[in-house]
């Protein structure tokens, strides 16, 4: 179980959907749609993670490390791919104060990515955290 | 492009008394992984040590840092 396909509507949840993106981001200040979609997402799930690609195919190493060690806990998790809207990852590190993917929340909070992710797999700390 | 050598030096200037370790681990010039010692990290999340270093670079990552991986820790 990887993806929760109703919730966030305007995000790509794991199976990319046709681009239904809102417009863009406007002068601070002003409406922001994808960042409020993405604040919305990490406060609905209670594991989420935001990568390049879906859980069935990662496109980047990290993510894929990273899934891999969610999965290995066999913690249930939403997932959102960054890459059909390049405005996603900017407001998605324009919120967690992170400058790369993937980006692990739990419980509203940024876990971290995948070096820590990894890090706290392997210690096992991972387990505790995302409960 | 930066090297390993540049990444270390960089890290040691802004974190005071930090010890860098930097790799190029795909030999490309723009993967880059680091393992970074220092007493400032102590009292720190991880997330809080990895950002210190993040922030050194600013939006060199993503760009011509493609990656930089991470293990921060304080002297034992």
């Amino acid at each position: 179980m990887s993806s929760q396909p109703n919730t966030a509507q305007d995000l790509p949840m794991s199976s990319p959907q046709p681009s239904a993106a809102p417009e863009a981001p406007t002068a601070s200040g002003e409406s922001n749609p994808i960042r409020d979609a993405i604040g919305e997402a990490i406060a609905e799930h209670k594991v989420i993670l935001f990568m390049k690609g879906t859980p069935e195919a990662p496109a980047c190493g990290f993510s894929a490390r990273t899934v891999a060690a969610l999965q290995s806990l066999d913690v249930p998790f939403a997932a959102v791919d960054i890459l059909p809207d390049p405005r996603l990852r900017q407001e998605l590190s324009a919120i967690s104060n992170w400058p790369t993917i993937p980006q692990l929340f739990a419980n509203g909070e940024l876990v971290g990515g995948c070096d820590i992710v990894v890090e706290m797999y392997e210690s096992g700390e991972l387990a505790e955290a995302l409960q | 492009m930066p090297s390993p050598e540049e990444i270390k030096q960089r890290i040691e200037a802004a974190i005071p008394g930090a010890a860098a370790e930097v790799e190029d681990y795909t030999g490309a010039g723009d993967h880059f992984r680091a393992t970074v010692t220092a007493t400032a990290f102590e009292g720190r999340s991880r997330i809080q040590q990895h950002r210190l270093v993040y922030e050194i670079f600013g939006a060199e990552i993503g760009g011509p840092i493609h990656a930089l991986s991470l293990k921060t820790q304080s002297p034992q």
